[in-house]
């Protein structure tokens, strides 16, 4: 359909919002409550544009305009709100740039916005990325007329320990209402009293944990705030690093927020392939350790107590300590979410010392690449139309799955995207929606999915598979059923199921999706797994996995923390001082996640690229580095030394060019190389103990709370 | 103590009227309401949970809906809850004056009860009835009009008496099924298409 923008002609799919429309045309409005990924409700009103379409004839011909021969144009008599109007045929559009009711009715929008908006940006967090502070500068009058005292209210009220709602910055966008609404489907939070009473409140006790630092990102005033990030700096003092998270497998795009080399903020980042524009709450809060009680300095034992000392000291205490000893002695275990191109340095290094004993950790025994009808995307997973989540708990393994999942629930619809990015409204997307649980079956154990399916199934991980393919209970005859009915099938499986799965797991596992023609999504166990299976890291033959560190000869431990030593030499290269680091020889200062650069194969397959966030880290150094330190002490020649050798190596080794990929990732199909026994059982976790955040209560703990009546809700008119 | 749990016809029918699905059961949400606004006077937390539990949603959505009406009432109310118009044709008639004399007199506050727990009292916006403000409503019952100081006194002395007056303009209750609206009196008020009667046919034209 044609959209006339402002006299800029344009060729548009059908279903266009006008805001949208506007956008495309090079144009700009302002706006606070679309949002790309909710449903547009048209509540701040900022969005004004004046529009007007021909009419026809009863005989189905355009009113023509005398004066130009062309369709005369009926306006509309009053500007419309453009987020949730449909752009038409041939309709015009005036923005402020060329309407003066335009321009005018939104500096007159945006001085009623004002009007009770507190004078806070001095102090407030949000100032310098605020949107209201952004379009209040481009389309306001530039002076108030209202000379009063503003209303007061509520201005640090905890809606949870992690976000802090400032009532009186708040100008009812309602995007955090909508948010948990429409994305995890928890209505937790909604407008309490009406008009200039209005607020933000919970009745739950709280804000649900999983997905609630999401409101932080799209409030666009400094109404919810990040507690962890509060009062830490502004963003203009920020370093942006724009990186991947590595916590899980699914590999949420995020912004690494430091300042004075201290990591203090996490934000989400868009990434319409993978999560959207949202991320979990251990993902965004969970970010403590990096700057916190950081090992800077490689650390050596001395008399039996660990003392500071430099590389090279470490080095040389590594060659003392593989005295006598041959380089094949030591055994070398990485952790899951290491890099690819850590996890190539690393396999080099293992065959060129001719050790047998390697092992990456967590990971599971089971390879399933060769699914019939392909891998599953996240993506497929949103647009599926049926979902069998088997022995998994989302929300320790991969939250993302979930919101996906949940996506799938409401219709999966996916907002087109326009050449200015993901349409900022998609009128397909309502309040409220109206989700299908039928669509979704659970079989396991319960976790926070099992409120919204349809079908739920108890069982145990061990034979899981084996029952959902002959079911013997009218729910798993019930889930089977709904995976061979539907067109576009996904089976997610979790760790219940994959822990201990043997070598007839996957043939069963192919036979089922044969069978039902579904696509199949493993979980991986760590965030990288994924990729470091595509390379030779499990124990070569007669090699010791990583379950049996205690009985290795001598052994590096990257980043892992099995709180037991070997029996030789014990090198651990880790960013905090583990138990395990408590009882090494050597302890290598490692760096976190947040301060490499890499790449990461995600759950879909997809590889994504790690950046390096300007952090404070000492001394630390990342695996590749640190492996040509231990090949130094060895005597050995590194085979790889540095990210670009990797790079060339992992072009040799996996036929993949890393490095340079799109924002978005890409996906490219990797092999596992092989596998071997694990030898002990992966417990998913994700928030670990060194990730809670050390938030301060804004209560001094000595001071007595004042005696107050009981707690009962105060009214409002009452 | 559950309100609702010796009343399962009346919820079964309060569900009855609105369609069987998830949004059609929200909707039940204002007539469970003010089933327990008639009969304690106010809406306390945890009938808000046991009405979310019911409407199959959460304790925020009742709240939520519960306190865009001035009408329900999170505090208890005495039991007569004289809501004062205050917006300002009544407050040019002497509305404010009317209101600081029953707070004075009856020693309530908004949010209040007195202590016999007879009197509550509320400002409210526009009732509609400008012309013979000040206006006061007293419950649900209906409107007292001209509320002069000495209308006021003998209102209050009745009340104190537990005598009600009868209201000047008893408020017409909601359509009924036959699309009518009714006084409390079951006299019919307005007018209705089905009620119309039959117009003489007009003389002097062709037939």
């Amino acid at each position: 359909m044609k959209v006339n923008v402002d006299g800029v002609e344009l060729e548009l799919p059908a279903g266009t919002s006008a805001i949208d429309a506007v956008f495309e045309a090079g144009g700009d409005v302002p706006y606070f409550c679309a949002h790309k990924y909710l449903s547009p409700v048209g509540a701040c009103r900022m969005c004004l544009v004046e529009s007007g379409s021909p009419r026809k004839e009863k005989d189905g011909s355009f009113v023509m305009d005398d004066a130009t021969g062309q369709p005369k144009i009926f306006w509309f008599p009053k500007p419309m709100a453009s987020c949730t109007m449909q752009a038409t045929d041939g309709m015009h559009i005036k923005t402020a740039r060329s309407s003066e009711v335009v321009a005018k009715a939104q500096a007159g929008m945006m001085e009623f916005t004002l009007l009770n908006h507190p004078l806070d940006c001095p102090t407030c967090d949000k100032g310098g990325a605020c949107e209201l502070q952004d379009r209040a500068f481009e389309y306001g009058y530039g002076a108030s007329r209202f000379g009063f005292d503003r209303r007061h209210a509520d201005k640090h009220y905890p809606l949870s320990d992690f976000v802090i709602l400032d009532q009186e910055r708040c100008i009812h966008c309602k995007r955090c209402v909508r948010y948990f609404e429409e994305v995890p489907g928890q209505e937790v939070l909604d407008f309490i009293e009406r008009g200039g009473h209005t607020f933000i409140d919970t009745e739950e006790g709280g804000l649900p944990t999983g997905f609630q630092g999401n409101i932080t990102d799209i409030c666009p005033v400094g109404a919810l705030l990040d507690n962890v990030a509060r009062f830490r700096g502004r963003n203009w003092e920020y370093d942006h690093t724009p990186t991947t998270c590595t916590l899980c497998p699914v590999g949420c795009s995020i912004t690494v927020d430091a300042r004075n080399g201290r990591l203090e903020r996490i934000v989400a980042r868009e990434n319409r392939e993978v999560n959207e524009a949202w991320i979990c709450d251990a993902g965004r809060f969970g970010h403590a350790f990096a700057s916190e009680r950081r090992l800077t300095v490689p650390l050596v034992r001395v008399n039996g107590e660990l003392q500071e000392t430099s590389w090279d000291g470490a080095i040389a205490a590594i060659r003392a300590g593989m005295a006598g000893r041959n380089a094949a002695d030591l055994a070398l275990y990485l952790n899951a979410d290491s890099t690819l191109e850590e996890g190539v340095a690393l396999e080099a290094l293992a065959d060129a010392m001719g050790t047998r004993h390697v092992d990456h950790w967590p990971r599971y025994e089971v390879a399933l690449d060769a699914m019939p009808n392909g891998a599953a995307t996240l993506s497929d997973v949103a647009t599926a139309d049926a979902v069998v989540v088997v022995g998994a708990d989302l929300g320790e393994e991969a939250p993302i799955l979930e919101l996906r999942i949940l996506e799938m629930l409401r219709g999966g619809l996916l907002p087109p995207e326009y050449t200015h990015g993901t349409a900022i409204a998609d009128l397909r997307l309502v309040e409220r929606p109206a989700r299908d649980p039928q669509k979704l079956a659970v079989v396991g154990k319960e976790s926070r999915l099992w409120g919204h399916a349809g079908i739920r199934a108890s069982s145990n991980g061990h034979n899981a598979l084996e029952r959902l393919s002959q079911p013997d209970t009218a729910e798993l005859q019930a889930a089977l059923k709904l995976l061979t009915d539907s067109e576009k099938a996904i089976i997610v499986l979790g760790a219940d199921v994959l822990n201990g799965a043997s070598g007839s797991f996957a043939a069963q596992l192919s036979d089922l999706a044969t069978r039902t023609g579904a696509k199949v999504m493993a979980i991986p166990a760590g965030a990288n797994s994924k990729g470091l299976a595509a390379l030779n890291l499990v124990p070569r033959e007669g090699g010791l996995p990583y379950a049996r560190v205690a009985e290795a000869p001598a052994a590096f431990i990257s980043r892992l923390d099995p709180g037991v030593r070997a029996r030789g030499l014990t090198i651990v290269h880790d960013s905090h001082l583990t138990a395990t680091a408590r009882l090494a020889d050597v302890v290598l200062p490692a760096v976190t996640g947040y301060e490499k650069r890499g790449t990461t194969v995600n759950l879909e397959g997809r590889l994504l690229e790690l950046e390096q966030a300007a952090l404070s880290a000492g001394e630390a150094a990342d695996l590749i580095r640190t492996l040509s330190a231990v090949s130094e002490a060895l005597g050995l020649r590194a085979p790889v030394r540095g990210l670009k050798g990797a790079r060339d190596l992992a072009a040799q080794r996996l036929g993949i060019k890393l490095g340079g990929l799109p924002e978005r990732g890409v996906i490219h199909p990797l092999r596992t190389a092989h596998v071997a026994p694990t030898e002990q059982v992966y417990t998913p976790q994700l928030w670990t103990e060194r990730m809670q955040p050390s938030i301060q209560t804004l209560i001094p703990a000595n001071l007595q709370p004042l005696p107050m009546l009981g707690a009962a809700p105060v009214g409002g008119d009452d | 103590m559950s309100y609702f749990a010796d009343k399962q016809p009346l919820v079964a029918d309060i569900f009855s009227r609105y369609p069987d699905s998830p949004q059609g059961r929200r909707s039940a949400l204002m007539p469970l309401l003010r089933e327990v606004q008639d009969a304690e006077g106010f809406v306390n937390g945890s009938r808000m949970d046991e009405i979310a539990a019911l409407c199959g949603t959460t304790a925020t959505e009742v709240r939520s809906v519960m306190s865009f009406y001035s009408t329900y009432h999170t505090l208890p109310t005495g039991r007569y809850h004289l809501q004062v118009c205050s917006t300002v044709m009544c407050s040019l008639a002497g509305s404010d004056e009317l209101w600081d004399h029953l707070v004075a007199e009856l020693d309530v506050q908004s949010g209040e009860v007195s202590a016999d727990g007879r009197f509550s009292v509320q400002k409210v916006e526009c009732l509609g009835s400008c012309g013979t403000a000040p206006l006061m409503q007293i419950n649900d019952d209906g409107y007292y009009e001209n509320v002069t100081p000495g209308k006021c006194a003998r209102i209050l002395a009745s009340l104190r008496a537990d005598l009600q007056p009868l209201p000047d303009n008893p408020v017409p209750v909601t359509v009924n099924a036959e699309g009518r609206q009714v006084l409390a009196s079951g006299e019919a008020v307005g007018a209705s298409v089905t009620g119309l009667s039959q117009l003489p046919a007009i003389s002097g034209g062709e037939a």
